[in-house]
């Protein structure tokens, strides 16, 4: 595929070699799913992340039917939130990314749909922190309660 | 670094064919025809010969007299001044004006100019595969309509109007029907002595000639007036003022002489070449599915569909073909194609469908090179894809 | 395809070319680099695709080079099919659906001009002429008489393209601005053979022709303050900030920008070689009979000298000439089959016989001495033909 001069070439790398995609298997422990977008506005992104019994985002997945600016955040951002906290996860600014790669003003509703699919994700764990459930039993329930895409 | 990429994009624009660019040149060079045509010298009366001579040529492609061709910068300038001349000149019969909703930008922007300044116009919607049908034309006729625009193929989906028919009618009515035939001169037979066609768009860089040439038929027989777009020294009988670009006259002419003596054999092989690369892309994209008519449609021009992943990626991902989503004059705006909105695709497969337009340089290799890449890119964003 | 430099004796089968004005010779140099814009695969500048901008980036290349030759913005250059549709898009595009007002051109002015104007006049518009002295010169006093609230647009050419005189269109600027007028200039035979400033000029639009530089046939530009509202003449597309729709003419751009570039280094060394063939010929021109040199005290172009021949029809000395290998022109190529005397000579006030006998001379850069010498041997004897016949009846 040849280089696009309009993207970086950092962009360009992670829309022809996107890293993490695809979904956990079937039965993975603490996997929390998200969803952001819609078809018929051009985008749609389904983000996992899997957490840890330290609260550690240990691996990511996604699914992304959108513009290469959209499939090239998913790709980075997967990489950045590995070994992090679930709440820096929960907090981290793609559109904030998607300035330093120079991606267009067009661009930042992608980096905003990228971002609302991985908080919606996190926002599984943290709404059952409020119950007193230990860590373990939680994400047991969190299992049972999302089948696998 | 630079990479070759396979040009399928024959519709936007063309190369220039290597015995056209040896004419052209032959222009320019010292030897070469430089001086004004208008001029009264010697070298003034040369080139004026050769536009003339290019005339003829152009004119014998499509069945009309030298006389009855007017030289412009292109088919846009063409379009511009047969739409406005008209509109224009008989403007105290009435100002209706009826053309399509997938017409070239320079129909459609040129009526909206016209509305604007009071002209109304009727804007016909295209059935699902793309085409005007002749009965859309009679209903619209009204009293006060002074003039039909219907492009004879359609540039995006490469449908093909029956201009014949339409003609009829509006001959009938008393109408004048012009035709932006810049995508079928030279791929269609045209024969405008059989055809009641009164005003008719060519392009020069469509057909292996130049950029920034082309002409408007007008015709003589019965008689058609313009109000002229440009006015100056009276060039073009007084319908197109501007000192002439006798290379790029040559040239046009010359790429329409070719054309009319390889039409008969180009046109199949075209047409075989893009069937090679639809059958190609099926075979590898089953769900792949095709944008307008499925055989009132020009040799060379194919637009598909891909449902399931998102357009903009599909055209990067296939950033070693040269082809087009939508219109060339109008890529840059990333909206879905209004020509396949107006045939009823949704704003994802829209936004989705690639055109690819096969020509005279396209080689089997290149077919079959595209329809494999085409193929991995649309599986490997189909498996990115959220299921349903 | 090589190119080859040769003396003007060369071209066109051994005639001498001396209507510069009507058109120049393309220069090899921007033979050179539009030839392989002219051949093989190049894309349409509006595509997104590689080669399409590959085609995008050379034109914006020549746009800048154009844009130098002059002192304006890249931003500022419209590119039309030439000349005559650059007049065309500054007249009417200023003025479509603009209330009816006035507009001003010189009586000097090119078809280029005249034509819009006639077009408005035909649409409700005034337009009125400004006089000229005898010399060609605009007539200041009279301008200032004709400027007032009403007047929407004036036009007056930098140079004139059949007497070469240099119009002060900066003072032009001046009094237009006081009246909150618009001024447009037709540059296109000043450019090149002078130094031509769209900043210091002070006008609104600044129309320039590629092949009256060296450059090819079929593009010119208008040059324009972006902020104006300009009505685009050509519409669908979108091209050149939609002022002026429909596929690029790229090699004839890439070879504009390439006789911009040659235009804008040369200036001084083509100013004085015109010169001194010009130079040289009005003093060869002196002792022969008959000959007056129209606007003779003005300021006019270096290549430029439009002068009567008393008791002659300039049709007939132009024929003449032609036998004789040399090509001149009686007055603007476009009006040359028209059969009518110059309208800016008539506006000179300079009467219709010695109008009828006009011949203009434009040098080119492939002129030499030896031409002038032909040219001036020719004038006489034809000159002295015609009186010999007169004695001897």
């Amino acid at each position: 595929m040849l280089y696009d001069p309009d993207y970086s070439a950092t962009v360009w790398n992670h829309f022809c070699t996107p890293k993490n995609a695809g979904v956990f298997m079937v039965g993975t422990p603490g996997v929390l799913n998200g969803t952001a977008g819609a078809r018929k506005n051009g985008r749609v992104v389904e983000f996992q992340l899997q957490v840890d019994t330290d609260g550690r985002v240990a691996d990511c997945r996604y699914r992304v039917y959108g513009c290469p600016a959209t499939i090239a955040l998913c790709s980075l951002t997967s990489e950045k939130l590995k070994g992090g906290l679930l709440a820096a996860a929960a907090t981290y600014s793609v559109v904030k990314l998607a300035e330093q790669l120079g991606l267009p003003p067009e661009k930042r509703a992608a980096a905003i749909t990228v971002e609302d699919a991985i908080r919606s994700a996190a926002a599984r764990y943290n709404s059952h922190l409020r119950s007193t459930q230990a860590p373990t039993e939680l994400i047991t329930e969190l299992k049972d309660r999302w089948p696998s895409p | 670094m630079k990479h070759k990429v396979i040009y399928l994009d024959y519709a936007a624009t063309t190369p220039v064919d290597p015995r056209v660019a040896e004419k052209m040149a032959g222009c320019l060079t010292c030897e070469g025809m430089f001086a004004n045509p208008a001029s009264a010298h010697g070298p003034g009366r040369a080139a004026r010969g050769a536009v003339e001579r290019a005339r003829s040529q152009v004119a014998a492609l499509v069945g009309a007299e030298p006389g009855e061709i007017i030289f412009t910068s292109g088919a846009t300038e063409s379009d511009n001044l047969a739409i406005k001349g008209v509109a224009h000149f008989y403007q105290q019969k009435g100002r209706h004006l009826i053309t399509s909703r997938i017409e070239h930008k320079a129909v459609l922007d040129t009526c909206k100019q016209l509305e604007r300044d009071g002209s109304e116009v009727t804007w016909l919607k295209p059935d699902a595969d793309g085409l005007i049908q002749p009965s859309m034309v009679e209903q619209a006729l009204r009293p006060d309509t002074v003039l039909v625009s219907i492009m004879h193929v359609n540039n995006e989906i490469g449908t093909v109007n029956d201009i014949a028919a339409i003609g009829r009618i509006t001959r009938e009515h008393g109408v004048f029907l012009h035709v932006d035939a810049a995508q079928s001169a030279g791929k269609l037979p045209i024969d405008l002595k059989n055809l009641h066609v009164d005003l008719m768009s060519f392009s020069g860089h469509k057909l292996y000639g130049p950029k920034g040439i082309g002409a408007l038929y007008v015709r003589r027989e019965p008689r058609v007036q313009l109000d002229p777009l440009i006015h100056g020294g009276g060039h073009e009988h007084g319908l197109r003022s501007g000192t002439l670009a006798t290379h790029q006259i040559v040239g046009m002419g010359e790429a329409f002489e070719l054309a009319c003596q390889e039409l008969a054999e180009e046109a199949p092989q075209l047409r075989s070449m893009r069937e090679k690369l639809w059958q190609a892309l099926r075979a590898t994209i089953p769900q792949a599915v095709l944008n307008g008519h499925p055989t009132q449609r020009v040799c060379g021009i194919l637009n598909v569909a891909f449902p399931g992943i998102e357009g903009e990626s599909l055209l990067f991902a296939c950033s070693a073909l040269a082809v087009s989503s939508g219109s060339a004059c109008t890529s840059a705006d990333r909206q879905p194609s209004f020509v396949l909105r107006a045939i009823g695709r949704d704003d994802q497969l829209a936004g989705s469908s690639i055109r690819f337009s096969v020509g005279r340089f396209t080689t089997t290799a290149e077919v079959e090179a595209a329809a494999r890449i085409v193929g991995e890119e649309y599986h490997r964003l189909l498996d990115l894809a959220p299921a349903g | 395809m090589p190119s080859r430099i040769l003396s003007a004796r060369l071209l066109l089968n051994m005639a001498i070319y001396l209507d510069n004005n009507a058109t120049t010779s393309l220069d090899p140099r921007v033979l050179d680099a539009m030839l392989p814009w002219m051949q093989g695969l190049h894309g349409n500048p509006s595509s997104i695709h590689r080669p399409g901008r590959a085609a995008r980036a050379a034109l914006d290349t020549a746009r800048a080079q154009v844009a130098a030759l002059v002192n304006a913005q890249p931003a500022q250059i419209v590119f039309t099919s030439g000349g005559t549709e650059a007049g065309n898009l500054a007249l009417k595009g200023v003025c479509h659906g603009q209330p009816h007002g006035r507009v001003l051109i010189s009586a000097v002015e090119h078809a280029a001009v005249l034509g819009p104007a006639e077009e408005l006049i035909r649409k409700g518009w005034q337009v009125q002429r400004i006089p000229v002295d005898t010399d060609c010169r605009l007539d200041f006093n009279a301008l200032q008489k004709m400027l007032n609230a009403d007047v929407c647009l004036v036009s007056v050419m930098l140079a004139n393209n059949e007497t070469g005189t240099i119009q002060d269109v900066k003072a032009v600027a001046a009094a237009a601005r006081e009246h909150s007028a618009l001024l447009h200039t037709d540059a296109v035979q000043a450019a090149g053979k002078l130094p031509v400033d769209f900043v210091a000029l002070g006008v609104d639009l600044l129309s320039l022709s590629a092949h009256k530089l060296g450059g090819p046939r079929g593009v010119g530009a208008l040059i324009l303050d972006q902020r104006l509202d300009l009505a685009p003449q050509i519409t669908g597309g979108g091209q050149e900030h939609g002022l002026r729709s429909g596929t690029e003419n790229i090699a004839g751009i890439i070879g504009f920008g390439k006789s911009a570039v040659l235009a804008h280094l040369e200036l001084e060394a083509r100013k004085r070689h015109l010169r001194t063939l010009r130079d040289t010929l009005e003093a060869g021109l002196q002792p022969i009979p008959g000959i007056s040199i129209f606007a003779e005290q003005a300021d006019r172009l270096p290549n430029t000298v439009q002068l009567g021949v008393t008791g002659f029809d300039g049709e007939f000395l132009v024929m003449e000439l032609d036998k004789r290998g040399i090509a001149v022109s009686s007055g603007s190529a476009c009006h040359s089959s028209s059969g009518q005397p110059s309208h800016v000579l008539l506006a000179m006030g300079i009467d219709e016989a010695l109008a009828r006998s006009a011949l203009r001379i434009s040098f080119g850069m492939h002129n030499t001495m030896d031409d002038v010498h032909t040219l001036l041997a020719a004038l006489t004897t034809l000159v002295s033909k015609r009186s010999g016949a007169l004695v001897l009846a």
